[in-house]
């Protein structure tokens, strides 16, 4: 606790609190600080199912503008206090945790759309506001986003900003920082910002990449426009099965640098094709590797590039083909893998080490993976897929799992545990030509090798840090800053 | 053992998920975590290791909060049921003598007050429960049954018939609610009991048998019984927003209510949007305004003004656009805080004949 409940400056800093937003959306009840304890990181959740305490806010505020978000930041300056954006609270990485206690600035207030420009097809909203609400209101107006991850349901806008989040459609429509055309920011220092109205321009470096997966570190996002894409004539999918993996990969890259456009693309590893995607569709694969790819646009162009598309899986790389309903079974089903019963579940240990690299790397890459994963802990199991595709390389979304019986109880030792995977795996990613993330973020779980990665551009990044945030309030301990 | 030793898979399922989080309808007006199943999961799981959790009024004024609709539940790809887990946990603080006072003073007022009387005698018979005299609905029945020419028996007063005093955690004078009211229904000779209520529908059709208690006649929700009455049909009802009934969606998957909209000619619009794994519109959210918790404006009336306005918001013209509710609840709530032009279904079919 940042000051004692009891003491008097904790009212004093309450009511100002209340002052700049309003009694109602300043939170201090248990139920909320034990919300806003845990997100979607194995490491929280592990530490609660033992029952240990975590770490919990002293204040949780809900800012309904960009003029609140000032207020709080210039209150949370004047007492040194550290402040922790939240949107949906769902990320895997630990980057919406209060570890240094004081105030989660929880952002779903700001949920509103403001403008959906037809002319240009751009959407302009509040950050707060949950992914999908605001795809349901696009599709109101005959458009879509086309931002759509598995993590839709709970995650807001502001979420995917903060990290560069990415959707399965990626492949075509882009990550979350291609769809940007600009943002409002609020500083560190609660100054309110904007960044210029096109991402596109010879008018100086880019602000808008700068606040783009800085996490919460340099600012609160409060609004962004987004580009919107008319929905789709029609929607394709296909699937084929490949004798192995690397065939698999060989036509998926050659589909790639055919430079026809998937919207969609997604390769399983032979493990994977037979634990997972088995048992989601309710269909048995003993063999091979799965891959599944879409095309979406007007029907005719859809045909063509379809036609194209399978005169390389079938002739150059002889997948077996699944069909459009062994690919539509995919699109379907395409978040049924997240949910609980086909997710994975504490009391197992697992983590995704996703990473991406060109196209020439990434086979390099998974191997690396695999085999550290499997040479040091060979009770765990190492399973994987790719999920985003670009015209150079794709993102490897690689999983270890370890079951119940093979994590310590004690919760400092399976702690322990699960970072030497991770030491051990990403290490390996970056010695291979991968990165230590793809699109779930750095958080609290990944700062430590963001020394590792930057190298001799470390200082800039602290530098930017230091000079919008001269205070360290702004979710310090994460994306390698320094703690409070 | 305790209530909620019988939704460990719910416990430990829905703790760590975040996939209905769009669909929260009290997390979203409130915007606060807690107002999910996911934390209220938490909660409890952590209250198994740290018993004195249940004892924290945050904590239980979190879990009487809940609007209880069971739509994550029907979204969760495996209907993990957090719903159940909520009233169990209820149902174990009442046990531990930890309930509130304003909880206390609730359920007092429903076993205090419970008093039904018959009027006629006939093979049907209508239940006209508090919430469906309060809006009218019974009046509506009426007229409808007499232009039909069919003669009913009503049961009418005041209270609970168990749904509520189950709701709140308190299961023993649930029951006995029940058996009371069982025993008016069965002395009454009728063959069908019609209820316009949803939540009194599935305390008939499901608590009762779960409870078991008889009911020596057919419980059937006011659509099915007028789809089963043929009806002449004179008027088409047109273009409407049907809000879902928490009790007879979520909880009973009962289709009749949009048989009985496709027969009136109603051109029914979607509040919320689509699910994914579906292929026609679906109203995933709850916009009851709390039918499932029952008596939520006693718990809390400025949550309950919270989500009507909530659904106002929905709306493509709040001014002028046909709002349509199997629940008089719903109505009421609606009508209470907001302007939208609320119908009940029973008031569509009478204006139809």
């Amino acid at each position: 606790m940042l000051v004692a409940k009891d003491s008097y400056m904790y009212e004093m800093i309450r009511t100002e609190l209340i002052d700049a937003i309003g009694a109602e959306f300043v939170h201090t009840c248990d139920d909320d600080k034990l919300g806003h304890s845990i997100d979607y990181y194995w490491i929280p959740e592990m530490w609660h199912d033992r029952g240990m305490p975590t770490p919990k806010p002293d204040f949780i505020v809900h800012p309904g503008s960009a003029q609140e978000v000032a207020k709080i930041m210039k209150i949370a300056n004047q007492y040194r206090i550290p402040v922790t954006p939240w949107g949906g609270g769902s990320g895997s990485q630990g980057g919406a945790l209060p570890v240094y206690e004081g105030i989660i600035l929880d952002t779903k207030r700001m949920n509103k759309l403001i403008k959906i420009d037809k002319d240009s097809l751009t959407v302009t909203c509040q950050t707060g506001i949950i992914a999908r609400h605001l795809e349901w209101q696009c599709n109101k107006a005959g458009v879509s986003t086309m931002h759509l991850p598995a993590s839709i349901a709970c995650a807001t806008i502001g979420g995917f900003l903060a990290h560069r989040g990415t959707g399965v459609l990626s492949t075509k429509y882009g990550k979350i920082e291609d769809m940007v055309m600009s943002l409002e920011v609020v500083t560190p220092t609660g100054e309110i910002i904007r960044t210029l109205p096109v991402p596109r321009h010879a008018s100086g470096p880019d602000l808008t990449m700068l606040f783009l997966g800085s996490e919460g570190t340099l600012g609160v996002i409060t609004e962004v426009t987004l580009k919107v894409h008319p929905m789709p004539e029609a929607r394709e999918f296909r699937a084929y099965v490949f004798k192995d993996f690397h065939t698999a990969m060989s036509a998926g890259a050659e589909l790639m640098r055919s430079r026809l456009q998937p919207c969609a693309m997604r390769l399983y590893d032979e493990t994977e094709t037979l634990t997972h995607v088995s048992k989601v569709f309710g269909k048995k694969l003993d063999q091979g590797a799965y891959l599944v790819f879409g095309f979406d646009g007007p029907k005719e162009i859809v045909e063509l590039q379809m036609k194209y598309a399978r005169e390389i899986m079938e002739n150059k790389y002889h997948g077996e083909d699944y069909g459009s309903q062994g690919g539509m079974d995919w699109w379907k089903n395409k978040y049924k893998f997240f949910y609980p019963g086909f997710m994975f579940h504490i009391p197992q240990a697992f983590g995704t080490l996703d990473t991406v690299a060109t196209f020439s790397d990434i086979e390099n890459v998974y191997w690396a993976m695999k085999n550290v994963v499997q040479k040091n802990f060979p009770q765990a199991r190492f399973i994987g897929h790719f999920s985003h595709w670009y015209e150079w390389g794709c993102m490897l979304y690689a999983r270890f799992i370890f079951e119940g019986k093979d994590v310590p109880a004690d919760p400092g030792e399976a702690a322990a545990l699960y970072n030497r995977v991770w030491d051990m795996a990403i290490r390996a990613a970056i010695a291979n030509g991968g990165v230590i993330n793809e699109h779930h973020g750095v958080g609290l779980k990944l700062g430590r090798y963001v020394k590792d990665l930057y190298g001799s551009a470390m200082p800039v990044l602290e530098g930017i840090k230091k000079q919008l945030d001269p205070n360290n309030i702004m979710n310090p301990g994460k994306l390698g800053f320094k703690g409070f | 053992m305790m209530n909620i030793d019988k939704y460990t898979d719910a416990i430990r399922n829905c703790r760590f998920c975040f996939m209905c989080r769009h669909i929260s309808p009290v997390a979203n007006v409130t915007f606060a975590e807690a107002d999910t199943p996911r934390v209220r999961a938490v909660m409890i799981y952590g209250a198994t290791m740290h018993p004195e959790w249940w004892s924290n009024p945050d904590y239980i004024a979190m879990l009487y909060r809940s609007d209880l609709s069971r739509c994550c539940t029907r979204h969760c790809v495996n209907h993990f049921d957090e719903n159940s887990l909520n009233i169990a946990a209820r149902t174990d603080i009442v046990e531990m003598g930890y309930v509130p006072e304003n909880i206390k003073a609730i359920r007092d007022e429903l076993v205090a007050g419970a008093d039904w009387q018959l009027s006629g005698k006939a093979d049907v018979l209508y239940f006209a429960d508090p919430y469906s005299t309060e809006a009218g609905t019974d009046r509506v029945f009426a007229e409808i049954m007499k232009k039909a020419g069919i003669s009913f028996a009503t049961v009418s007063g005041c209270g609970c018939i168990g749904r509520a005093l189950k709701v709140l955690g308190f299961a023993d004078d649930a029951k006995a609610a029940m058996t009371k009211f069982a025993g008016v229904i069965n002395a009454s000779g009728a063959k069908s009991v019609v209820v316009s209520n949803p939540a009194a529908y599935h305390a008939l059709k499901v608590d009762a048998a779960e409870w078991g208690i008889e009911i020596n006649a057919d419980v059937m929700h006011t659509s099915e019984y007028f789809l089963s009455c043929g009806l002449n049909i004179s008027k088409q009802a047109g273009k409407l927003y049907y809000i879902e009934s928490d009790y007879l969606r979520n909880y009973n998957e009962l289709t009749f209510p949009h048989e009985l909209l496709a027969k009136l000619g109603a051109e029914e619009q979607h509040l919320g949007a689509s699910c994914d794994f579906l292929d026609v519109p679906d109203q995933q959210e709850s916009f009851t305004c709390g039918e499932g918790a029952v008596v939520l404006p006693r718990i809390d009336a400025a949550l309950v003004e919270k989500l009507a306005k909530r659904v106002v918001e929905q709306v493509d013209d709040p001014e002028n656009d046909r709002v349509v509710t199997a629940s008089a609840y719903t109505k009421i709530a609606l009508e209470r805080y907001t302007s939208l032009k609320v119908e009940t279904l029973e008031e569509l079919v009478l204006k139809s004949l």
